[in-house]
C-alpha cells in the first residue's frame, strides 16, 4: 500500500461512516431538522469556508456530502491525496455537528468539543501577535502517561496552545496536568472526530482575521499556512483515518510529526520522532521561535550595568585576550549540526579557577537558520561587547581575539558561572536576530589547549578571510546595493546608496551592515536597491538607483552618480564623518573631517562645507562622506580618483594613509603618494597650496580640468 | 533656475581678493548660491557676469527692510514653502493694532500696554515688533499724524490709511522712522505709490480679489514701485487663507515674481473674538503671513505664539540648544540631588516636564553637547565622561553640594568612567525615557536614596 | 499679464475612513488637497475637532475645566456633558489612569468606566491608553472587544504593541486602530507597513504621527505633517495615506505656560485659564494647518473655537 491508498481508505472510511450518520439522523428527524453549532456566526465553519455554502439543515447535510465527493479523486497523486485530507476533516465536522442535535453540551468536561466565536477572537488575538507562538495537536495516546504529560507542559512552558485528541487526555488526567482555556491546554474529545474543533478555530481565524471570503478555499489555505502556526503530533499506533486526517493537515499547512515508523513526507509527515524530541522537532518543523522573556541567569541584566567597571581588587577572574588566548565567534553552521539552546562549558568553571587569576577563555556561539547568511556573523559578533556589558559584575573590553573579561566577586557569589555567558548570548542572539536565527548553540572553551586551538586554527583564519572578503569585495561583484535612510528625521530628502566600496557617509554603515539591517527589518530603514539599467559607467549611474533615490527622497531627488563628486553627486545628510570641496586652483579637492577645527584652502572650515553641503541637497563640487570612502578606488572615480586629493587635515591623512597609498599605488604606480598632499601644517592658503603641489609633481596638477 | 556654487564660481574672477570679506572665490561663490550672500558683494565682477548672473540668482521673494536704526526688520526673501527643505529666512513679525476711532486716553493704553509683552525665550527677544496705525475714514490728517508719532515712539508702525491727505500728513511726521503705508489699492495706487517713494517708505498693496491684487502689483511695479508688501486681507477669513497661500505659492512655486513680496494679515479685521485672533494668528504664522495684526498682544496669546515661531523658524538641521548651567527645579537648592542631560532643546523640555510633574527638587545640570539628542550626541564624542566631568568640575562642584548625580539610562555605558573622573561622586542610572522620570525619582525618594 | 491662477492637484488622495454609527457618525480624510486649500480641489470631510475626558473624572482635568463640568457626578454625566459643547464631533476617552507608572489602575475598572462613557453618548467614540505600551496591548484589546459594534476608534497603537491592538481592534473587532509612532515619517510608515501585513485594513487605519506643544519642539511636528502629507498627495505613497488624528490637549495642558497659577507665573502673564485656553487653540491650528484631519482638545472654548474656525475654512 502506498501512503496515497492508506489516505483514499482513511477517507472513504470516514465518508460511509458519515453517510451512514446523516442518513440515519434524517430518520430520526426528518430532513427539515435544523443543524448547526452553537456560538459561531460562521454556520459549519470549515464547510462554509472551503466552499462558501452555508449549512443549516440535515437535508443540506445530504448535499453537503455530494460537494465533499468531488473532493475525493482518486489518483496518485499529492493533490488528490491532499483534497482527501481535506474531504475527511469536512466530513468530521459533519459528524460533529450531528452530535449537537437536540444537545446543547454534547461534551462533557474536561472535553470542550466545538468552540464558540468569542473564544476564537481571543484566542486569535494572541496567536496573531504571536503571545501564542503555536498550536500544537496531539493525537492518541503516548507511550507512557508521564511522556505524554512532559510533552504537553513542554509545550505549555513556552506559550504554545495545545489541544487534545483521544487517550492523551486520559494521560493528562491521570498527571493531574492543569487543563482549561486559561491554561492553553484545551482536550477537544475522544473521537478523532473532534480533531476538527481545533481546524475549525484555524479557519475562523482566517475568516475573522485574515479577511479571507467563504469558498477561497486557495485563500483560506495560504492563510493557515502562513499565519496560523499549528502542528499535529500523532502518537502510534496510527490508523488509516487518522492519517487521512492528517493529509487534511497537512493541507492547511500543519505538518504531521509521529513516534511511528511509517511513511515519510520531508517537512509535512515527519516519522520516527522519539516523544522526548517532539518538542524540538515540532518546533523546527513548523518554524516556531520561542521568545525568551527572561534570562536564566543569578545576577540582573540590562543596560544599566553596561558602563560598570570590575576592578582588580574586585574581580573574581579575569580572561585577557593580551596575555594569553581568548577569542569570541560567531558561526554559521548547518541546522542538522545545531542543537537549540545547549550550552556546553568544555574545561574548568570559574569556581575552579584561582581568585584574581588571568584565565583564557574561548566561546563560540555556533547559528543555524533558512534565513541565515555568513555575512551575518561579525554582525552578531559586534553585539556580544554590549550583552556581555549588560550583564551584573561582569565587564568586557575588546573584539577577536583581544577581548578582556572580568568577573567580579559580587557575582560569582551571585553564582555566576561559565554557562551564565552562553545563557546571555543564546537570549540575545535569538531575541534580536531571531528572524534570521532558528537556532543556537554556545560552545564555552575553558582549558589553554582548546583555546589556543580555537583561536589560532578557527578564529583567526576565519577573521581573515571576512576581511579579505572585505577588503576584495567590490562594486561589481555583487548584485545589489542598499539604501539607507536612518537620517531622514534630520535631513528629510537624503537617501545613502550604499556599497562595498562606498559606505554610507556616516561612517558606520557598511554595505554588509545594510544587509543585515535589511534581512533583520525587512521593512526598516535599509532596502534592497538593484543596480541592473546601468545609465553611465563613468560617474556610476543606474536607472534603478535613480528610482530608489526618487522613492526613498519623496520626490525630492531625480538622479544622483556613485562616483562622481562634479555631476549628479550623492547628498549629505548632517552627519557625515567628512567633506570634501573643489579647491580650483590646483584643480583637486580639499577634505575636511568633522574633528577638524581649523580653515580649509578653501577658505571654508568644515562647519562652513556642512552648512552648504547638509540637508539633502546637491551641490556639485561638495560631497559628505565617511573616513573609509578616502582609501576607495571609487572615490571621484569619475573625475579621476585619489589623485585628486590636495589636502587633508594632518590627522585625518595619518588615519587613512596605509590605505590611501596602497589605493594610489594599486591605481597610478604610485609611491608614497600621501606625502604629496598637503595638510594644515604645509599651508591653508590656495596660492601657497598651488606652490607646493608644484613642487612635489602632485598628479591633479596635470589632470583634466574639473570644471 | 538655482545655479550652483561651481557654475557661478566660473563666472567669478577667480582672484580671491578677500574685498567681498570671505577667502575665496569659491566660499563666496558658494554663500551666493545658498542665498546668504548677494552677487553684487563682489567688486571685480564684470559687468556680462553680473547680467548674467544677477537675473538668475535674484531670489523669487524680495527681501524687504521695514523700521528705522535698531528697530530695522527684514521682511520675505524666503525660497521654500516648506520648512524641512530649508531654513525658513525672515520670522513673523506681530503688529498691535490702534485706530483713529480710539479716543486718546485708549489709544494711550494701548499704547502703553505694547512694551508689556517682552522677554527672552532660547536665546531670542520675544515682543511686539510693530504697532498698525488704522485710519477711520475722514480722521483728521493732523489728528492721524500725531497717533502716528505717538506710535512710532514706541515700534515702527505701519500706516493703514487709504486717504491720501492722512498718509501724507503721517508721513511727513514719521517718515524717518521707515513705517510701512499700508494703503494703496487699485483706485488710488498711483497717489499712493508717489508718496511712499517721495517718503522713502515700503508701500502696502491690497486687492478686493487675488486677481485684482495681482494686477495693482503689476501696476506698481510699472510704475518703478518694487519696495512693496501684499496685504492680503480680504473679505472674509476663507479668502484671506486663500490669498496669503497663493500670494506665497505664486512666487515660490510658480516663479511668478509679481507676487514676489512679504504679506501683511489684518487678523484684527476677521475676527473680533480674542481667542479666534489666537487661533488665527496661529495659522497664517504657519501659512505665510510676514506681518500678523491683531487687537492685542498679552502674554497669553505670546506664550504659544513665540514658541510656535521660534519652532518654525529653526533651522530644520540645527536643532534648537539651551544654555549650558545648573537649573534648579521644584526648588532645588545646593542639598538637592543632581541630574544631567544634554543641551538640545528638545530634550531639555522633555526632561525638565517630566522633573517638575514628579516634584522631586532637582538640579538639572545641562553641559554642552552640541545641541544634540543623547545617543547622537554620545555617538559624536559631544557627551562624554570627560565633558561630563569637566562641566561638572568647573561649573557644578562649588555650587552643590549634594554629591549623587544621575545620568541619562542610554549612556549608562559611561558610568564606570564617571565614578574614576568624580571621585566622590555616586552615579546613578535613569531609565531610557524621560517619561519614566517621575516614577524613577518618587522611588528613588521613597528609598531614602536621594 | 493677468494672474495666471495655476492649481496645485493632486491624483492622490488621502483615505476617507469612518468612526462611530448612525446619524453621528464621523467620517474623516478624503481630501485630494492640503489642509483647507479649498480652492485647489477636494477637501474631503473637512478638519474634525473631537473633546477629551479621562478615566481621572472631573478631578483629573486643570481647574479651569473643572468649572465646565460642574455638577457631572458620574461618568456617564461626563461624558453627557462633554457631548453637549458646541462644535464637538466625537468624544476621546484618555485612560491615563492605567498607566503602571502612575495610578496603574486595574483594566477591569477602565473598562467599567469604557462601557459608561460608550453607553451614555451617541457620539464616535475614540479611546486612548494608559501611555505605557504593555498596559496597553491588554487593555485597548479589551476595549475593543467590549465596545465591538460601536466602530470606535482605538488609538495608541504602537511599534512595541501594534500587533495585540491591531489584531484585537482592526481584526477581532472591526474598530478603527490609531498608528501612534514617533515623531518622524519614516517611522510613520513603517508601522503602517507592518499593521497592514498583520491583516489591518489600511482604510482602518488613522495616524497620530506625534504631537507637541507649540514651542516644545513643534518643529518636528509640524514638518513630520508637511512631510507626510507631500508623500501622501505628492507621491501617492499609499502607506502614508491614512488621515491623521492629533491629541492636543494632553501635550498643551502639561507645559508650565498651562499651569502655572498667575500667583507664581511670571509678572503680566495673567489668568491661567486664557493662557491654557490659547496654547491649545494655537496648537491644534498650527496642527490643523499642516496636516492634522482631527484634533483632541479638551477646554470648551478652544473646542468651539477651533471647530468655528473649521468652518469659515472648509
Amino acid at each position: 500500500m502506498t501512503l496515497f491508498d492508506v489516505i483514499f481508505a482513511g477517507n472513504d472510511a470516514v465518508y460511509g461512516l458519515t453517510e451512514g450518520a446523516i442518513n440515519d439522523a434524517i430518520a430520526k428527524y426528518g430532513a427539515d431538522k435544523a443543524v448547526s453549532f452553537p456560538g459561531t456566526a460562521y454556520s459549519i465553519p470549515c464547510y462554509y469556508a472551503v466552499t462558501g455554502t452555508k449549512i443549516t439543515t440535515l437535508g443540506e447535510m445530504k448535499d453537503a456530502l455530494a460537494v465533499i465527493k468531488t473532493l475525493m479523486g482518486r489518483e496518485q497523486e499529492l493533490n488528490d491525496a491532499l483534497f482527501s485530507g481535506v474531504a475527511t476533516a469536512l466530513l468530521a465536522e459533519l459528524i460533529e455537528v450531528l452530535k449537537y442535535v437536540d444537545n446543547e453540551n454534547p461534551y462533557e468536561a474536561p472535553c470542550a468539543g466545538h468552540l464558540p466565536d468569542p473564544a476564537i477572537r481571543e484566542l486569535g488575538v494572541p496567536l496573531v501577535t504571536g503571545d501564542i507562538p503555536g498550536v500544537a495537536v496531539i493525537i492518541g495516546g503516548a507511550p507512557t502517561a508521564e511522556e505524554g504529560a512532559a510533552l504537553v507542559k513542554e509545550y505549555q512552558a513556552q506559550g504554545i496552545l495545545v489541544t487534545l485528541v483521544g487517550e492523551i487526555i486520559n494521560q493528562c488526567v491521570e498527571q493531574n496536568v492543569k487543563m482549561g482555556a486559561a491554561m492553553r491546554v484545551i482536550p477537544l474529545g475522544m473521537d478523532i472526530t473532534s480533531v476538527i474543533h481545533v481546524v475549525s478555530v484555524a479557519v475562523r481565524a482566517a475568516l475573522i482575521f485574515g479577511n479571507v471570503t467563504p469558498g477561497d478555499a486557495a485563500g483560506l489555505m495560504k492563510y493557515t499556512a502562513e499565519r496560523v502556526p499549528a502542528f499535529v503530533n500523532a502518537f502510534s499506533p496510527l490508523n488509516e483515518v487518522i492519517v487521512s486526517a492528517g493529509a487534511g493537515a497537512i493541507a492547511l499547512g500543519f505538518p504531521v510529526l509521529t513516534n511511528e515508523d511509517t511513511f515519510a513526507v520531508p517537512m509535512n509527515l515527519i516519522p520516527n520522532v522519539p516523544v522526548e524530541k517532539m518538542n524540538a522537532a515540532s518546533l523546527e518543523a513548523r518554524n516556531i521561535k520561542i521568545k525568551i522573556s527572561k534570562i536564566d541567569i543569578p545576577v540582573s541584566f540590562g543596560s544599566a550595568f553596561e558602563g560598570e567597571i570590575v576592578r582588580r581588587g574586585d574581580m573574581q577572574v579575569e580572561f585577557d585576550g593580551s596575555r594569553v588566548d581568548c577569542v569570541e565567534l560567531v558561526q554559521m553552521k548547518e541546522p542538522g549540526e545545531v542543537e537549540d539552546h545547549k550550552i556546553e562549558v568544555i574545561g574548568p568553571d570559574i569556581d575552579e579557577m584561582p581568585v584574581g587569576s588571568k584565565q583564557q577563555i574561548a566561546y563560540v556561539v555556533e547559528v543555524a537558520g533558512k534565513n541565515m547568511q555568513a555575512d551575518f556573523e561579525p554582525v552578531f559578533e559586534r553585539k556580544f561587547h554590549s550583552y556581555m556589558n549588560c550583564i551584573e559584575g561582569l565587564m568586557h573590553t575588546g573584539q577577536r581575539d583581544m577581548i578582556r573579561i572580568r568577573v567580579s566577586k559580587e557575582a560569582f557569589e551571585a553564582g555566576f558561572r561559565a554557562k551564565h555567558i552562553g545563557e546571555v548570548l543564546y537570549a540575545q542572539i535569538k531575541n534580536e536576530f531571531g528572524s534570521v536565527v532558528d537556532k543556537c548553540q554556545v560552545k564555552i572553551y575553558t582549558n589553554g589547549e582548546e583555546c589556543t586551538k580555537i583561536r589560532h586554527e578557527i578564529a583567526n583564519p576565519m577573521f581573515i578571510k571576512r576581511d579579505e572578503r572585505l577588503a576584495s569585495l567590490t562594486d561589481e561583484a555583487v548584485d545589489v546595493y542598499y539604501s539607507c535612510i536612518m537620517c531622514q528625521a534630520f535631513s528629510p530628502s537624503h537617501v545613502c546608496i550604499v556599497t562595498p566600496e562606498r559606505l554610507g557617509l556616516c561612517g558606520a554603515v557598511s554595505w554588509f551592515d545594510a544587509k543585515a539591517t535589511h534581512n533583520l527589518d525587512p521593512a526598516g530603514p535599509c532596502q534592497v536597491v538593484t543596480k541592473e539599467k546601468l545609465i553611465d559607467e563613468r560617474i556610476g549611474e543606474y536607472e534603478d538607483v535613480n528610482e530608489a533615490v526618487r522613492k526613498f527622497s519623496q520626490g525630492a531627488l531625480e538622479d544622483v552618480s556613485l562616483y562622481s563628486i562634479m555631476e549628479k553627486p550623492m547628498t549629505s545628510c548632517g552627519c557625515f564623518e567628512c567633506i570634501c570641496g573643489i579647491e580650483p586652483f590646483s584643480n583637486g579637492v580639499c577634505i575636511a573631517n568633522r574633528e577638524y577645527a581649523g580653515m580649509t584652502p578653501l577658505g571654508m572650515s568644515f562647519p562652513d562645507m556642512a552648512s552648504m553641503t547638509g540637508g539633502g541637497v546637491q551641490t556639485p563640487g561638495f560631497m559628505g562622506h565617511g573616513k573609509h570612502f578616502i582609501a576607495s578606488k571609487k572615490f571621484m572615480k569619475a573625475e579621476g580618483g585619489v589623485a585628486r586629493i590636495v589636502w587633508m587635515p594632518k590627522d585625518l591623512k595619518e588615519q587613512v594613509a596605509a590605505n590611501l597609498n596602497k589605493t594610489a599605488q594599486d591605481l597610478y604606480g604610485i609611491e608614497n603618494f600621501v606625502d604629496m598632499i598637503a595638510d594644515e601644517t604645509v599651508t591653508t592658503d590656495p596660492e601657497e597650496l598651488v606652490g607646493w603641489l608644484t613642487e612635489k609633481g602632485h598628479p591633479a596638477l596635470e589632470m583634466e580640468p574639473m570644471m | 533656475m538655482a545655479l550652483s556654487g561651481i557654475q557661478i564660481f566660473k563666472l567669478t574672477p577667480k582672484k580671491n581678493c578677500k574685498e567681498c570679506g570671505l577667502p575665496t572665490c569659491m566660499a563666496f561663490s558658494m554663500k551666493v548660491a545658498s542665498g546668504a550672500k548677494d552677487i553684487s558683494e563682489c567688486p571685480h565682477m564684470s559687468e556680462d557676469a553680473l547680467a548674467q548672473l544677477s537675473e538668475a540668482t535674484a531670489p523669487p521673494m524680495k527681501t524687504i527692510k521695514v523700521g528705522a536704526g535698531e528697530s530695522e526688520h527684514s521682511l520675505g526673501g524666503e525660497t521654500v514653502l516648506y520648512r524641512h527643505e530649508k531654513t525658513f529666512v525672515s520670522k513673523t513679525l506681530y503688529a498691535a493694532k490702534i485706530c483713529s476711532c480710539m479716543d486718546d486716553a485708549e489709544i494711550d493704553a494701548a499704547l502703553a500696554a505694547v512694551p508689556v509683552v517682552d522677554y527672552e525665550r532660547i536665546g531670542e527677544r520675544m515682543y511686539t515688533e510693530m504697532i498698525y496705525v488704522n485710519e477711520k475714514p475722514g480722521t483728521d490728517p493732523a489728528k492721524y499724524a500725531e497717533i502716528a508719532k505717538k506710535a512710532a515712539a514706541v515700534r515702527p508702525v505701519i500706516l493703514g490709511c487709504k486717504e491720501e491727505a492722512a498718509a501724507k500728513a503721517a508721513l511727513d511726521a514719521i517718515a524717518d522712522t521707515k513705517p510701512v503705508l499700508n494703503g494703496a489699492d487699485a483706485s488710488n495706487y498711483e497717489a499712493m505709490s508717489k508718496l511712499a517713494a517721495d517718503a522713502g517708505v515700503v508701500l502696502g498693496v491690497s486687492g478686493a480679489s487675488v486677481e485684482e491684487l495681482y494686477d495693482t502689483v503689476a501696476a506698481l511695479e510699472k510704475l518703478g514701485n518694487k519696495n512693496l508688501i501684499l496685504d492680503v486681507t480680504m473679505d472674509s477669513i476663507k479668502a484671506t487663507f486663500e490669498a496669503a497661500v497663493l500670494v506665497r505659492r505664486t512666487a515660490l512655486k510658480d516663479g511668478d515674481r509679481t507676487f514676489g513680496y512679504p504679506s501683511i494679515v489684518n487678523v484684527a479685521a476677521l475676527a473680533d473674538d480674542a481667542v479666534m485672533q489666537q487661533a488665527l494668528v496661529s495659522l497664517f504664522t504657519v501659512k505665510y503671513g510676514s506681518i500678523v495684526v491683531i487687537d492685542k498682544m498679552d502674554y497669553a496669546t505670546a506664550l504659544p505664539l513665540y514658541g510656535l515661531r521660534q519652532n518654525l523658524f529653526t533651522d530644520p538641521q540645527k536643532p534648537m540648544k539651551v544654555q549650558p548651567g545648573i537649573y534648579p527645579i521644584n526648588g532645588a537648592d545646593e542639598n538637592s540631588v543632581c541630574i544631567t542631560t544634554v543641551d538640545f532643546a528638545l530634550t531639555y523640555f522633555l526632561v525638565s516636564g517630566e522633573l517638575e510633574r514628579s516634584g522631586v527638587p532637582c538640579n538639572l545640570l545641562i553641559s554642552d553637547a552640541g545641541g544634540l539628542s543623547v545617543l547622537t550626541a554620545w555617538a559624536a564624542g559631544k557627551l562624554s565622561s570627560t565633558s561630563i566631568a569637566n562641566f561638572i568640575a568647573s561649573e557644578v562642584e562649588g555650587k552643590v553640594k549634594n554629591r549623587t548625580l544621575i545620568i541619562p539610562g542610554k549612556v549608562a555605558v559611561l558610568k564606570g568612567d564617571l565614578e574614576s573622573k568624580l571621585p566622590g561622586w555616586k552615579i546613578v542610572i535613569a531609565p531610557l525615557e524621560a517619561v519614566q522620570l517621575v516614577k524613577f525619582l518618587k522611588d528613588l525618594q521613597a528609598s531614602g536614596e536621594i | 499679464m493677468p494672474f495666471n491662477r495655476k492649481l496645485q492637484k493632486f491624483s492622490a488622495s488621502i483615505n476617507e475612513v469612518e468612526i462611530g454609527t448612525g446619524d453621528k457618525a464621523v467620517k474623516i480624510g478624503g481630501q485630494n488637497v492640503l489642509p483647507f486649500y479649498s480652492f485647489d480641489g477636494n477637501i474631503g470631510n473637512g478638519a474634525k475637532v473631537g473633546i477629551e475626558i479621562s478615566d481621572l473624572g472631573v478631578e483629573g482635568m486643570p481647574a479651569c475645566i473643572q468649572a465646565c463640568y460642574e455638577g457631572c457626578t458620574s461618568f456617564a454625566d461626563i461624558a453627557k456633558k462633554a457631548a453637549s459643547f458646541e462644535g464637538v464631533d466625537f468624544l476621546a476617552l484618555s485612560l491615563e489612569g492605567g498607566d503602571p507608572n502612575g495610578l496603574n489602575k486595574p483594566t477591569d475598572e477602565l473598562i467599567a468606566i469604557v462601557k459608561e462613557v460608550a453607553d451614555a453618548t451617541d457620539l464616535p467614540l475614540v479611546v486612548e491608553g494608559a501611555k505605557n505600551a504593555e498596559k496597553d496591548s491588554e487593555l485597548l484589546a479589551k476595549v475593543a472587544e467590549v465596545l465591538a459594534g460601536k466602530n470606535v476608534l482605538v488609538m495608541s497603537a504602537k511599534e512595541e504593541n501594534y500587533k495585540a491592538i491591531g489584531a484585537s481592534a482592526g481584526l477581532a473587532y472591526g474598530q478603527k486602530v490609531g498608528a501612534e509612532s514617533a515623531v518622524d515619517i519614516n517611522l510613520a510608515k513603517q508601522l503602517n507597513v507592518v499593521m497592514t501585513q498583520l491583516g489591518v485594513n489600511a482604510n482602518s487605519i488613522v495616524m497620530n504621527t506625534g504631537s507637541a506643544s507649540v514651542g516644545y519642539g513643534f518643529d518636528y511636528t509640524l514638518s513630520t505633517f508637511d512631510r507626510v502629507r507631500a508623500a501622501a498627495l505628492g507621491q501617492d505613497d499609499k502607506m502614508l495615506q491614512m488621515p491623521i488624528v492629533t491629541p492636543v490637549a494632553s501635550e498643551t495642558w502639561g507645559v508650565k505656560e498651562s499651569t502655572a497659577a498667575e500667583a507664581d507665573a511670571p509678572e503680566g502673564w495673567g489668568p491661567v485659564e486664557a493662557r491654557g485656553i490659547s496654547m491649545e487653540v494655537q496648537t491644534a491650528v498650527a496642527c490643523l494647518a499642516s496636516g492634522s484631519d482631527a484634533v483632541i482638545l479638551a477646554h470648551p472654548v478652544s473646542v468651539s473655537t477651533v471647530a468655528k474656525l473649521v468652518k469659515e475654512l472648509v
